[in-house]
């Protein structure tokens, strides 16, 4: 199997052991929490706020790349681009997860993607891709703080990096300016459909929390003046 | 062979003499019989069992042999049991320029003296298939989506069609509808996919074979069924409110995870401009610049709260807002009655003037504001003795 895709995913997975307890810090300093509802309604509009910030993000880096990349029909199989954290589950499994392993693999896959989209950004060529780049890593990087936030609120722990990953790395063969291209193609999909996902997760988790005040003022709102 | 054939002939329209002769004999099974006899005979006599199907093109000319016979065989052809004029003839052919679609239908050729049938043809007339046009949609997510198709243009004659779906490299099921044959559904079994489905349609039929294909994302094609039942009511006291209440579609199965936001539009009915109210939750909505006693239509529409597009909107819900019952119509009823030709506009009675100021304000929006309601016949009584004088 052509490993040629997967290398520049190992290179940055190294970086990555050095970035992933950055995002743990804000978590640390919340005192007089008033539950986790408020936190986790952040959390949510985050996501949205961040999906549509990736939308224009994502249509100037695609056109950057030039076509096929930037053509809507554009289609490939999903070679390559292995270590990428897939958003993609089982329904039932989905329905399924528990509160805790629901927010670990939304943190743990953000911490994953805001490594590999920095590696972006050091690649990308002009100086406008690097400023939106940069932006958007910013803003990554308040929605995995708002994450831990939650995960905080609710008394669980924040996930370790993952074992296995080499502390020292050989430069891999220079694999093909092309299969770069289709890392970032990747990358870029799968961080949209993880903020889809997301939205949909802490929604889950939104309904869970509700208060039941909540219902009771939208009535006195229907009836009264 | 001949007299044979005069017995089969005989045998038919004897068995119908039969039906007018014995009325209290059934008359199918004397039909059943008789039609025995004939499928007997010409299958004992004839060279052909069952006729020949034969598709053509619209437009098209077709020459139709008569069977084995030589080309310079005696023969009638017939259509549909009528008679065909002989010179649409060559020879023992039939010949049919600029076929119509009339000109469907059986075709039969018979010995011309002895009406021995040589050849039968069944001939149906139409198109190729043109380009189908297929779409998908999920209206249940996340549990599924539907594909449905059609044909541009008829064909006129039966036409297969397959559907395959392709998710990345995997082939997945589409389900026949039970009840729509033009429509097929895909379960999901995998959500916040990356990979695209692709879902091709071929059609074929005698004349010829078409296919097209669509690709997509899991989320560009969720698009659920318009609101339901969706009721709007006047609010007591309140001239100026009306209350509407809907349900969310009942095909949409998991309101909860998946919660949806809606859109309401109305507009009294003497106005083509509508207003529009955004709503992120909640099946419920306060309408509170309503023009008091026009009839309002609204509408609502539903959209999942993060994906996809909007559904249709929804059945229109038909209201008024509440008016003020006249008070002194009981009591002053007496006096226009000396004068039954003339309006009664023109007597000035306080509640008329509520109906005045509404038809101003549909002019252009009424400055008072209407917060609470019993000053506001005051206020109204007030303008109206102002503005109407401007009127008339």
């Amino acid at each position: 199997m052509d490993l040629r895709a997967g290398d520049s995913w190992g290179m940055l997975a190294c970086l990555c052991t050095v970035l992933w307890h950055l995002p743990a810090v804000p978590a640390l300093n919340r005192t007089g929490d008033p539950g986790p509802g408020p936190s986790i309604q952040k959390t949510y509009d985050l996501t949205r706020y961040l999906e549509h910030q990736l939308r224009s993000l994502a249509g100037t880096y695609l056109n950057y790349l030039g076509p096929p990349f930037n053509e809507p029909d554009f289609n490939p199989p999903r070679l390559g681009a292995e270590t990428l954290p897939r958003a993609t589950v089982n329904l039932e499994v989905w329905r399924s997860l528990n509160d805790k392993l629901r927010l670990t693999q939304n943190y743990e896959a953000y911490s994953h993607l805001l490594c590999y989209l920095r590696g972006l950004n050091r690649q990308a060529a002009t100086a406008e891709l690097r400023h939106s780049l940069a932006h958007f890593c910013t803003s990554l990087q308040g929605l995995l703080g708002s994450i831990a936030g939650v995960m905080a609120a609710l008394g669980y722990p924040l996930p370790q990096p993952l074992p296995g990953i080499e502390p020292t790395w050989a430069p891999g063969p220079a694999h093909s300016d092309f299969l770069q291209k289709m890392d970032d193609f990747w990358l870029l999909k799968e961080l949209q459909t993880w903020l889809w996902r997301s939205a949909k997760d802490f929604n889950r988790l939104k309904k869970k929390m509700q208060p039941p005040a909540a219902a009771v003022t939208l009535h006195l709102e229907a009836h009264g003046f | 062979m001949a007299e044979m054939e005069g017995e089969g002939l005989r045998a038919t329209s004897k068995a119908e003499v039969g039906n007018q002769m014995a009325a209290p004999v059934p008359w199918a099974c004397c039909a059943v019989l008789a039609a025995a006899a004939a499928v007997v005979y010409t299958q004992r006599h004839s060279p052909q069992e069952a006729p020949h199907v034969q598709y053509e093109r619209l437009g098209s000319d077709v020459t139709l042999p008569c069977g084995t016979a030589n080309w310079d065989a005696a023969v009638t052809w017939r259509v549909n049991g009528t008679d065909l004029a002989s010179d649409l003839l060559n020879g023992s052919q039939l010949v049919l320029h600029g076929l119509e679609l009339g000109h469907s239908g059986l075709y039969a050729c018979f010995h011309r003296d002895s009406w021995h049938l040589r050849h039968q043809v069944l001939l149906h007339v139409g198109l190729p298939p043109r380009e189908p046009v297929l779409s998908c949609r999920s209206n249940t997510y996340p549990k599924g989506f539907y594909c449905s198709w059609h044909l541009p243009t008829p064909t006129y004659i039966p036409n297969t069609f397959n559907v395959t779906v392709l998710h990345g490299s995997k082939i997945m099921v589409c389900e026949k509808d039970p009840a729509l044959k033009n429509r097929c559904h895909i379960r999901y079994m995998h959500l916040f996919s990356t990979i695209k489905y692709k879902v091709s349609i071929s059609v074929s039929n005698a004349l010829g074979h078409n296919a097209t294909a669509i690709t997509f994302d899991e989320f560009t094609i969720v698009k659920p069924d318009p609101p339901e039942n969706v009721v709007a009511r006047p609010v007591p006291s309140n001239p100026r409110r009306l209350e509407v209440t809907w349900q969310t579609p009942s095909t949409w199965p998991d309101p909860e995870s998946f919660p949806l936001k809606f859109f309401l539009r109305y507009r009294p009915l003497i106005l083509d401009q509508w207003q529009h109210v955004e709503l992120s939750d909640g099946t419920a909505h306060t309408i509170t610049d309503a023009y008091a006693g026009k009839e309002y239509i609204i509408q609502v529409a539903a959209k999942d709260n993060e994906i996809g597009t909007w559904s249709d909107w929804s059945v229109a819900a038909h209201a008024t807002p509440w008016t003020e019952e006249p008070r002194h119509l009981t009591t002053e009823a007496q006096a226009p009655e000396t004068t039954t030709s003339t309006t009664s506009s023109l007597a000035p009675l306080p509640t008329t003037k509520i109906c005045d100021t509404g038809e101003l304000g549909s002019g252009g929006g009424p400055s008072i504001p209407f917060l609470i309601s019993v000053p506001v016949t005051l206020a109204l009584a007030a303008a109206a003795t102002t503005t109407s004088s401007l009127l008339i």
